[in-house]
């Protein structure tokens, strides 16, 4: 498989203004490449822009300054529509706080940006089903929001960035809320969804969940402070066996 | 796209019951009460100048100035000098009477007329009957032609045509009138100044047989003017032949135009003022479509940003936000302008002089644009300013 980047960020910034002209510098000047397919982890302390690097990465939020090129192109260039077919097309993104739509059934939250790529009723239906059934969620998909736990509540949030499958997957903590089982089971699928030939990129503060990706991306104070590569032989998918 | 936005939309509107129904309320209040408020004014105008001008409109008063010595009442010799001119005078004088039908004794207003009074006063149908005609004026018949009040005081219901009555006067003669018909009753605002316990005989049957009526004294002289005369031309005749005969400040001439022009003054401010309470109504109802549509600013902005996120083009939100708005207010105005009929319908039907049913299409018209365009100004405006944020931006909105 082509080595090929498919992102690439150079001093990216990120200034928050808070009122009283008060300054939070979440980002200064990161620099970050992601081959395509890759599967890294990105861990740091709470506060260190981990969030922060994962939205603009998903093309929800622009830097202050820097560059990022998704793919070749670069984001501040895009127009509205441009960006729009991109978070639709190419990225599924798994919020740490969920964002759903609090009055709509789970099958509605996850066949949502399928309506937006203009699938049709019926089909969407069915791809919301099946990404459902993935996370484990087959029997709660007339559930609203408010009826589900926190832990299905992020399964539903999950099977909606897998719904439109997705060039990239951008995960902000997916494993916080879910007791180790379903955990495991998670990760099982994003390994799975690796070896599909995706992108992934997760944000966790679980070493163990990080040990099943290729690569540890370490941020601190909004920098990239190191990047370790994994071990194959402790990633559980590699197919190594008596570790 | 549309057909799916419709339905999101829709959805939308769905999940939220409460902020659509407030949303429609305000709607509704709003075109509701310009309407109402519009149309009542134009109501009451159409049913009152409807009324004057059923009662002829091309008629002049003659009155005696009653203060001025020289303010007596007018003369034949004051009529024939008028006559020349193309108008009609009603001659006419009236006194009260005991009359008796059978055990019935009743107090009567006499009033001696001639045979052309139909034809000059307005308020005068015959319900049954007839009207007395020129050969009972010249012999001076005991006809009678009463009131609808007074023949239900005599008779009741029965049949009254062809009875008689025994009308008593202060010397203590007694002349029986047979009953040749029965008139109306005067409907609408002026039934309350028309109808009375009365009945009409021919005025030289009324100096025979009435005492106390003296002859050649007319308390006022109601004139007639073909419609197509120039009623301010022949006013200024009028004054013109009386100030010869007599002291111009001892009389008055009073035209049912200048009333009906100092009424239409009074409606119009009356208009003005109910549309003003309209207009008030309106911008009240607008600030709380406002209102609603700003409140939930918050939670709307936070669907935009998450839309945004999922990949929704901005302008599929706009549209989406577009419909809404258009739906909420569209469905608000249709029920806010039915109440209004309703109750205007009723109004009309329940008070009795409103029976004219006005309802101008472009009151509605612009009830209906104000609040859809305030629904949509407000309604599409924050959502306009949500979709311009980044989606984090829009999600994090507090
Ligand atoms: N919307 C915001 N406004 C102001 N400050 C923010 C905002 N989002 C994040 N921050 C600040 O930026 C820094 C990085 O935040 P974040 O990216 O969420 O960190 P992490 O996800 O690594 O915990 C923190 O200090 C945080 O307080
Ligand atoms: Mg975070």
């Amino acid at each position: 498989m082509a080595t090929e980047t498919v992102i690439v960020a150079r001093g990216l910034r990120k200034v928050y203004v808070l009122g009283g002209g008060v300054e939070v510098h979440a980002l200064r000047g990161l620099d970050l490449e992601v081959r395509r397919g890759e599967y890294a982890a990105i861990m740091g302390p709470s506060g260190s822009g981990k969030s922060t690097l994962l939205q603009i990465l998903g093309c929800l939020d622009a830097p202050t300054d820097g560059s990022y090129r998704l793919a070749g192109d670069e984001v501040a260039d895009l127009d509205e529509a441009a960006l729009a077919g991109i978070r639709n097309r190419r990225i599924g993104f798994v919020f740490q706080s969920y964002n759903l739509l609090p009055r709509a059934t789970a099958v509605d939250n996850v066949a949502l940006p399928l309506l937006y790529r203009g699938v049709p009723p019926r089909e969407r239906r069915a791809l919301a089903l099946d990404a459902l059934e993935r996370v484990g969620l087959a029997d709660r998909v007339h559930h609203r929001p408010n009826e589900l736990s926190g832990g299905q509540r992020q399964r539903v949030a999950i099977a909606r960035a897998l719904a439109t499958e997705p060039d990239i997957l951008l995960a902000d903590e997916p494993t916080g809320n879910l007791d180790s089982t379903t955990g495991q089971e998670i990760l099982a699928l994003f390994d799975a969804l690796h070896r599909e030939g995706r992108t992934i990129l997760i944000v966790t503060h679980e070493q163990d969940v990080a040990e099943h990706c290729e690569r540890i991306i370490r941020i601190f104070d909004g920098q990239v402070a190191a990047s370790e590569v994994v071990a194959a032989r402790r990633r559980p998918d590699a197919g190594v066996a008596g570790c | 796209m549309l057909i799916e936005n419709l339905k999101t939309a829709l959805e939308a509107l769905y999940g939220n019951r409460l902020r659509t129904l407030l949303t429609l309320l305000g709607v509704v209040i709003g075109v509701f009460a310009v309407t109402t408020t519009v149309s009542l004014g134009q109501i009451a105008t159409a049913g009152i100048t409807g009324e004057i001008q059923a009662f002829g409109a091309q008629s002049l008063f003659v009155i005696p100035e009653s203060s001025h010595p020289e303010g007596v009442p007018f003369t034949d010799a004051d009529i024939d000098a008028l006559s020349r001119l193309p108008i009609e005078i009603l001659r006419q004088r009236s006194t009260r009477v005991w009359a008796n039908a059978g055990e019935e004794r009743v107090r009567l207003n006499v009033v001696g007329t001639t045979a052309n009074a139909p034809r000059i006063d307005r308020s005068i149908e015959l319900d049954r009957g007839r009207f007395f005609d020129e050969r009972d004026e010249q012999a001076a018949a005991q006809v009678i032609v009463l009131s609808a009040d007074a023949a239900e005081e005599f008779f009741g219901s029965g049949p009254a045509l062809g009875r008689e009555l025994m009308l008593e006067t202060s010397g203590g003669n007694r002349s029986f009138y047979t009953v040749i018909g029965v008139k109306k009753r005067v409907g609408g605002a002026l039934g309350a100044f028309a109808n009375d316990v009365s009945g009409d005989v021919p005025l030289e049957s009324l100096y025979r047989d009435v005492s106390g009526v003296p002859r050649d004294r007319y308390d006022f002289l109601p004139i007639t003017i073909a419609l197509d005369r120039d009623a301010g031309a022949i006013e200024r005749q009028v004054r013109a032949i009386l100030d010869r005969r007599r002291d111009p400040e001892s009389y008055q001439v009073q035209s049912i135009e200048g009333a009906l022009s100092l009424f239409n003054t009074i409606t119009v401010i009356l208009q003005a003022l109910l549309g003003g309470i309209g207009a008030i109504s309106l911008v009240v109802g607008g600030i709380g479509i406002l209102n609603i549509m700003l409140v939930s600013v918050t939670e709307r902005t936070r669907e935009i940003g998450l839309r945004k996120a999922l990949g929704a083009q901005p302008r599929t939100i706009l549209q989406q936000f577009l419909i809404e708005a258009v739906v909420l207010t569209v469905i608000g105005g249709v029920l806010g302008v039915l109440l209004s009929i309703a109750v205007l319908w009723t109004v009309v039907a329940l008070v009795p002089f409103l029976d004219v049913f006005v309802l101008d299409p472009w009151i509605i018209a612009l009830a209906l644009f104000v609040s859809v365009a305030t629904g949509v100004a407000f309604g599409v405006w924050p959502a306009r300013r949500a979709a311009a944020l980044s989606p984090i931006e829009a999600l994090r909105y507090e």
